[in-house]
């Protein structure tokens, strides 16, 4: 689409200022199953996402077409959105910020990745798999490459461009000891080819499955326990949400009220570096704001809200550049959440703890985790510490707590720090008391 | 629509090296959501989806490819690109005209959902929202909010079919949160079905919808935490039924069980499940949610008996992976979009009624949970293990349902958890939810009468059962 013929289109029908944010995207995606290539599939993609001022009140319209009926499409559609709006929110279309920290981080290697390759790197992975030990079955092994482009422009004269691309290689495997069967995934998520070892990858998805055999009950009741990574990143990309200025506003957050006040353990310190130079790097906003690193809590005290402009003019604050649009809405989002790592090693977190539970994985967060209220009660996997080490796996228990409790009752934060799939690089962390139910 | 001639040579271009089945889906979906918030509208905004998904198949391999240019130049070269995937000779006869297959028509609108002014459905949401708003000062925040999505496709496939279908789905959200001290509380109802406008003004109580989510909002706002351990749970109807989906339906699918990933691969005609328990998926009931004319390969939907008093006797089946499992497809195919390579699905899941009323089953229990609604759950297919988070419970005592609780989270395993539905109820009734898996997330129901599990592992951070 012409951008300037289409602002131009837009205001003389009375969108006096216009934005549009056009993404493209390709991915190739593939899947192996013994010693075939079961599904392969590429994906083209274009969105385009709209939205303007009409009588001082924004409109927001998302369309795939990309034809000469779409300006006007999209013209009316904002009209008719903005006619209807009754928030008392302003409506903005930013002007740009002063400065932006852009980085290049598209990826030469991958692009240049062959499709042969990457199929003998697949092929590699699920033989690897199957040799490493004989009770691996039904390996299965998915791939995925995806190229991201985006623009976005407004009748301001802000042209802002992003190009990305990633890859994923995952594999999946039934471990089976006699009737026992257990399952073990692993994922590797990266922007260079060159940094996958197959062999320690497939040396920890193995062992992931294996050591989940034989496993013992444990009493109802409160323990001791070392979170893995895994279980930290999902519980603390929860409990963060609480930060959202939007939801603090609309009295949704229990984080309303506690600016600069110790709302968690002093050992936890959470940071947000959307300008880390990794494959969740965005220099701009969903509004075009630059993006900034910031601190959120300090040493436990809660240092800011997350904010969008229109949030942000209600406190009276400058925008954070946390603008997120969730389908077509503009909201508040944030990314590459960072938790400050402690001294000890994950075997020095279970060795402190000394008698207790390792919680290696949660399951069922859309439905046992109230982010809000931050109470959770979740399917879990893991295993029981005793005298200082990890031993037994736990058949089929749930862990129960509260989120703000939680990383209030923080005995030691981990040094094994790891960029994981959700954005967030966290290590392990003790803490000193979940409940946990069994049989 | 699909130019007849352009999707003619599209196919013939996918076949040129020895694929066994294309098939084209093309699709031009309009969406629209409108929403209010604590009594405002703060979002009226339309949306579109729409491309193509090409589809070749040969023997247990398939290619796939999806693009939301719909040129001429841009599907061929799909279809060339894809075609490189197989390097065999031509096996299909070139397709030279395409047949049109009819379909049955299972959702009748009267007043299809687009035709309604949005100032009327504004209307309908303000009244809905003051209604819980208004319930208790502690609710802070209150969404109610209208989709609507009319789903116009085309299917083209090498056997010369032409299969066009239009599904209209429309699903009221009801979003409330309620606020005291430190406790917060959220709760949700969907209410959705592929209808029109009639079923939200005619068939829907939305006063008592709106009751309902309030009263219960408030309820669960100050009720005491749930008990943990291992005991008897009686699930409530509806809803309930995800415990079905969750714990044997996902198993139940084509595309774990025809690699041998399911805990339920090659167990047919075998006793998974307690004698009086019997299950369908049935994607023919009129108006329902996870109703279809047809499945999204082109496929008559029908009701599928997954199992007959107890026995293992049917699984949900696409045609691709039906290769793998000597078995036709039987209806079950579905796709979020165009973007998804299509796959075996749930439609309408429920367990079928029994013999016991509500009443019978709850004077009949010592001690246990009554867990009538749920946020939602997951699987693991290939070990069956499952979780799924209460919304609404309750402590049942000495055949009395006594006070509410929060918090509770079930887990079991697939294997066991069928063989311990020791009563089950004849008040049927279905959820709507979406269920998201390899394919995208699809509009399914789920359902059951009230059924009890004689023992099942509930976390929870209330102590002991035995305190209550």
């Amino acid at each position: 689409m012409n951008f300037k013929k289409f602002f131009a289109l837009a205001k003389e029908n009375g969108v006096e200022v216009s934005e549009i944010s056009e993404g493209r995207s390709s991915d190739l995606s593939i899947e192996i199953f013994k010693k075939e290539i079961t599904s392969y599939s590429i994906k083209e993609n274009i969105k385009i996402i709209a939205r303007g001022i009409y009588n001082d009140k924004m409109g927001f319209v998302s369309t795939e077409k990309d034809d000469k009926d779409t300006p006007l499409y999209i013209i009316n559609s904002i009209k008719q959105g903005a006619s209807l709006n009754e928030t008392d929110d302003e409506a903005i279309i930013f002007k740009g910020s002063e400065k932006y920290k852009k980085k290049n981080v598209f990826s030469k290697e991958l692009e240049a990745w062959s499709t042969d390759d990457i199929l003998k790197t697949l092929f590699t992975l699920e033989e690897k798999m199957y040799e490493k030990d004989s009770r691996v079955s039904d390996v299965q092994v998915y791939f995925s490459k995806v190229n991201e482009e985006s623009i976005m422009a407004n009748s301001y004269d802000l042209v802002l461009k992003n190009k990305t691309n990633y890859f994923y290689v995952g594999a999946e495997a039934t471990i089976k000891d006699g009737d026992e069967v257990k399952s073990t995934f692993n994922l590797f998520l990266s922007n260079n080819p060159a940094e996958i070892n197959l062999d320690s990858f497939v040396e920890e998805t193995v062992n992931k499955g294996i050591e989940k055999l034989h496993g013992v009950t444990i009493a109802p009741n409160s323990y001791k326990a070392v979170l893995s990574r895994d279980v930290v990143s999902s519980l603390l990309t929860a409990l963060i949400s609480n930060a959202s200025s939007e939801d603090v506003q609309k009295q949704s957050s229990l984080f309303a009220g506690k600016l600069n006040t110790q709302i968690l353990s002093p050992k936890i310190t959470i940071e947000e570096k959307p300008l880390e130079k990794n494959i969740f790097y965005q220099y701009f906003d969903d509004e075009g704001v630059a993006t900034q690193n910031k601190v959120i809590v300090d040493k436990g005290v809660l240092k800011t809200y997350f904010y969008n402009l229109v949030t942000a003019k209600k406190d009276g604050v400058e925008s954070t550049g946390n603008a997120h649009r969730a389908g077509s809405k503009m909201g508040i989002g944030f990314s590459n959440i960072y938790l400050k790592p402690g001294r000890l090693t994950e075997e020095e977190l279970i060795t402190k703890v000394k008698n207790g539970v390792y919680i290696s994985d949660v399951q069922g967060l859309h439905a046992g985790l109230n982010p809000s209220s931050g109470d959770f009660s979740l399917q879990a996997e893991g295993f029981h510490i005793k005298d200082g080490v990890k031993g037994d796996a736990l058949t089929l228990i749930t862990v129960s707590g509260n989120l703000f409790k939680l990383f209030n009752d923080v005995i030691a934060v981990g040094n094994n720090t790891k960029l994981l799939v959700n954005a967030t690089c966290v290590p392990s962390i003790a803490v000193s008391d979940v409940k946990v139910s069994a049989e | 629509m699909l130019n007849k001639k352009l999707a003619l040579d599209v196919i013939n271009e996918a076949s040129l090296t020895g694929a066994d089945f294309v098939e084209i889906f093309y699709e031009d979906t309009y969406t629209a959501i409108i929403s209010v918030e604590n009594g405002k509208v703060n979002n009226v905004i339309n949306g579109n989806i729409s491309g193509v998904g090409l589809r070749l198949l040969k023997d247990n391999r398939s290619v796939y490819g999806s693009t939301s240019d719909v040129s001429r130049k841009s599907l061929l070269k799909l279809a060339s690109t894809l075609s490189k995937s197989f390097n065999g000779e031509r096996v299909l006869s070139p397709v030279e005209s395409f047949t049109k297959v009819k379909t049955k028509e299972r959702c009748k609108v009267k007043t299809h959902l687009t035709d309604v002014p949005k100032e009327d459905i504004i209307k309908l949401l303000k009244e809905t929202n003051k209604d819980v708003k208004d319930f208790d000062p502690r609710i802070v925040r209150v969404t109610t909010n209208l989709s609507i999505e009319v789903n116009s496709t085309e299917i083209f496939n090498s056997n010369g079919k032409y299969i066009p279908n239009r599904k209209e789905y429309g699903r009221l959200a009801l979003l409330s949160i309620a606020s005291e001290g430190n406790k917060m509380e959220t709760r949700f109802d969907g209410p959705g079905a592929q209808a029109g406008w009639e079923f939200f003004t005619e068939k829907l109580d939305l006063k008592k919808l709106a009751h309902e989510n309030a009263s219960k909002l408030i309820m669960m706002l100050e009720a005491k935490e749930c008990p943990s351990g291992k005991f008897p749970v009686i699930i409530g109807n509806g809803w309930g039924g995800v415990i079905f989906h969750e714990a044997c339906g996902h198993q139940l699918e084509a595309t774990s069980v025809a690699k041998g990933l399911s805990v339920f691969s090659n167990m047919k005609g075998e006793k998974i499940a307690n004698d009086i328990v019997s299950a369908y998926d049935d994607a023919t009931i009129p108006n329902e949610w996870g109703t279809y004319n047809i499945d999204d390969e082109g496929n008559v939907p029908e009701r599928n008996e997954l199992i007959k008093d107890g026995v293992l006797t049917g699984y949900l089946v696409d045609d691709f992976n039906g290769r793998r499992m000597g078995e036709k497809g039987n209806g079950a195919c579905r796709r979020q979009s165009y973007k998804f390579e299509p796959t075996s699905r749930m439609g309408n899941t429920y367990i079928a009624n029994g013999k016991s009323t509500k009443e019978e089953i709850i004077a009949n229990t010592k001690l246990a949970l009554y867990a009538v609604s749920f946020n939602g759950g997951s699987v693991n297919p290939s070990t069956g293990d499952f979780n799924f988070g209460c919304s609404e419970a309750y402590i049942v005592k000495d055949g009395k349902i006594l006070e509410p609780v929060r918090g509770a989270t079930l887990v079991g395993n697939a294997k066991d958890i069928l063989k311990h539905i020791d009563m089950v109820g004849n008040d049927l009734a279905f959820g709507q939810g979406m269920c998201g898996s390899s394919s995208g997330s699809i509009p399914v129901n789920v359902g059951q009468p009230t059924i009890r599990i004689d023992e099942i592992v509930v976390g929870g951070r209330g102590g002991s059962i035995d305190e209550f």
